[in-house]
């Protein structure tokens, strides 16, 4: 053991070898300058203070500094989100719910409600929104005097401020990159995850296109069945497609499955 | 009743010589200034002297273990933040890791050296907490604020690294959450070079002074074989003479890349198991210099994360980790869908509390609070 490494424990022991050579010293308290010292030390930090601006900040009307990628309450962006429900889906505190509101033109539409006061800021609604609607603010001052208060709805998300470079766009590496020897390449967490058909469970009850945010599905005639009737089956543009697995969850048979690509 | 009770001054007389005082139990805590949490310390006290002593935990027992079953992975990872308030960042790794074993993958090189600087980031966080605990406990208020000021420069790095101060949802399945952002590793080397400075000033405070070091020398002796018995783990156990860290001896996720010293000194007192701590402290300093320095060598685009299956094969893993306060591990069982069947946390104040009978017998009453505070209590991760 190279005895130079141990900084504070060299001072009052001697260690040699890995091994502790001698019981550790104390100095003898009586003797030693033992109110001296520690009184020294703060005098040395008053004489700094002293001559020091003050670094306290009169609060509520000047505020510290904070970084740009400050995690407070979530923020929305009334006009990107599609209403897929990824973010209720990811909420750990389950603080987010979908709710109806009038878009610009009057039309009701589902929008991400938040509540406040249960949130946990851990910033997952907008690491797994897949259309970058959900941001992170770094708004941290949100007391109010009651509860019903602290609901933000969707249009009290919106953060003045929101930027396009707010957003949280976590990007991951495919292993199958990096075999590749591709190792820079970064794609954003679902890219290329895409819903799958199991051609024998389906029933063609036509729920998942009636769910997919997006209208990505669209029912495709394959045939006649014994009785005559037309066969239908979802057809899914993968292009269109952002992977929020809304279909997966209300298949009635279990036929869809995400196909996780690594 | 009362005239039962009632002694005839005779006999007492006779009796003087081998006469005891009353043995009473004295109730300290759930809610006592020496308690950091909500736990209680029966002591039996013979005069002013402890003779017996006994720990009762899980007045914050939440059901965390069972809450984890409820959910898919990654929601479990906010969850991991809040197992300690102090010690967030080095749950929320230790899960990661567990469940990285399970899936069978190992993660880019870039994202383990972030972990140990962002470990041992929380080590210093969560022992400058300890060491402000252990000045108010001793009666020196000047100690706890000098080490709040101190903390304060690392929950800063913390919000420059992923956005928060204390719950940092940082590391995620397959590497972490963000790459470091611009600038970091500047920021980090001079608010490291700056506290190895502020240190020696807040131990000067501690070690010149007889109010702390009298009150912590040469009482509360744990043997080495003790302390083995017990199952304490981390700084107190190295403290008792027991050579052994993790990071070193058993190291995970590049630790075994960095060179660094793990201190151990063979008294076994309450003092003993303060230096230690204060060592460690420099340590991290160390360590995050070098790690910092390997991260700058991987270069601008190392990969950091890695994408991971939703779904864990059904089977066990199982990691453990060097907490600032010991060893921790978990245990997870998973039967093959996205939510676990059962995961299992061994939190090392849990047992390292166990011993609180071995410290604090024949120490006075008045040393009870500046005996256990090298303990470093914290009630989320005993309690679960």
């Amino acid at each position: 053991m190279d005895e130079s490494k141990l900084k504070y424990l060299n001072k009052y022991t001697k260690i040699e070898g890995g091994k502790q050579a001698k019981p550790y010293v104390t100095k003898n308290l009586a003797k030693s300058l033992w109110i001296v010292k520690p009184n020294w030390t703060v005098f040395k930090l008053f004489c700094k203070t002293v001559a020091r601006k003050p670094v306290t900040v009169l609060y509520p009307y000047e505020k510290e500094w904070i970084p740009e990628n400050y995690r407070g309450r979530p923020g929305l962006r009334f006009d990107r989100c599609v209403s897929c429900g990824m973010c209720v889906r990811m909420c750990p505190t389950s603080c987010i719910k979908l709710i109806e509101v009038p878009d610009d033109d009057g039309k009701p539409v589902m929008r991400p409600q938040v509540n406040v006061g249960r949130c946990a800021m851990c910033g997952y609604c907008a690491e797994y929104c897949p259309v970058d609607a959900m941001t992170v603010t770094p708004e941290y001052e949100l007391a109010e005097y009651t509860r019903y208060d602290l609901l933000y709805g969707p249009r009290r998300l919106h953060y003045e401020g929101t930027t396009p470079g707010m957003e949280v766009k976590l990007e991951v590496t495919l292993p199958s990159d990096i075999e590749s020897g591709n190792p820079e390449r970064r794609r954003p967490l679902f890219e290329i995850d895409r819903p799958e058909l199991t051609d024998s469970k389906c029933i063609g009850c036509k729920k998942c296109a009636k769910v997919c945010p997006v209208s990505a599905i669209e029912m495709v005639e394959k045939g006649v069945n014994d009785k005559g009737k037309p066969i239908l089956r979802p057809k899914i543009d993968t292009s269109k497609c952002i992977c929020c697995s809304n279909c997966v969850d209300d298949c009635p048979k279990s036929a869809l499955a995400i196909k996780e690509v690594l | 009743m009362m005239a039962d009770s009632i002694v005839p001054v005779k006999e007492i007389e006779e009796k003087a010589e081998k006469m005891d005082t009353d043995k009473m139990w004295v109730i300290m805590g759930p809610q006592h200034p020496f308690s950091h949490g909500l736990w209680t310390l029966k002591v039996k006290l013979d005069g002013e002297i402890v003779t017996d002593a006994e720990p009762i935990v899980g007045y914050l027992h939440r059901g965390w273990e069972k809450e984890t079953e409820n959910r898919t992975y990654p929601k479990i990872i906010p969850m991991a933040d809040r197992l300690c308030y102090a010690a967030s960042m080095t749950y929320t790794h230790l899960y990661c890791m567990t469940v990285e074993k399970a899936l069978g993958i190992d993660i880019p090189e870039k994202a383990k050296y972030i972990r140990i600087v962002a470990d041992e980031v929380c080590r210093i966080n969560s022992h400058l907490m300890w060491l402000a605990a252990v000045g108010t406990d001793l009666g020196n208020l000047t100690v706890f604020l000098w080490c709040m000021r101190e903390r304060e420069f690392f929950l800063d790095l913390n919000v420059k690294l992923c956005g928060a101060r204390m719950t940092t949802n940082y590391p995620r399945i397959g590497g972490v959450r963000n790459d470091t952002t611009e600038l970091f590793d500047r920021d980090i080397l001079r608010t490291v070079e700056r506290f190895e400075k502020a240190l020696w000033d807040i131990i000067y405070l501690i070690d010149d002074s007889s109010i702390f070091v009298s009150r912590m020398k040469g009482i509360s002796y744990i043997t080495r074989e003790q302390a083995a018995n017990i199952g304490l783990t981390g700084p107190a156990m190295r403290g008792c003479g027991v050579d052994f860290d993790l990071r070193r001896d058993d190291p995970y996720d590049n630790y075994d890349k960095i060179d660094f010293e793990v201190p151990v000194l063979q008294e076994g007192d309450s003092y003993a198991r303060y230096m230690i701590r204060v060592e460690e402290l420099f340590q991290s300093c160390e360590i995050i210099k070098q790690a910092v320095g390997k991260i700058k060598a991987l270069g601008k685009n190392a990969p950091y994360r890695l994408k991971v299956p939703s779904r864990v094969p059904a089977g066990t893993a199982y990691a453990k980790l060097e907490d600032p306060r010991g060893e921790s591990m978990m245990y997870l069982v998973s039967d093959g869908t996205d939510k676990p069947y059962r995961l299992k946390v061994r939190s090392p104040i849990f047992v390292n509390v166990s011993s609180a009978k071995l410290q604090s017998v024949g120490v006075r009453i008045a040393d009870v609070p500046a005996v256990l505070a090298q303990i470093d209590m914290c009630l989320g991760e005993t309690d679960r």
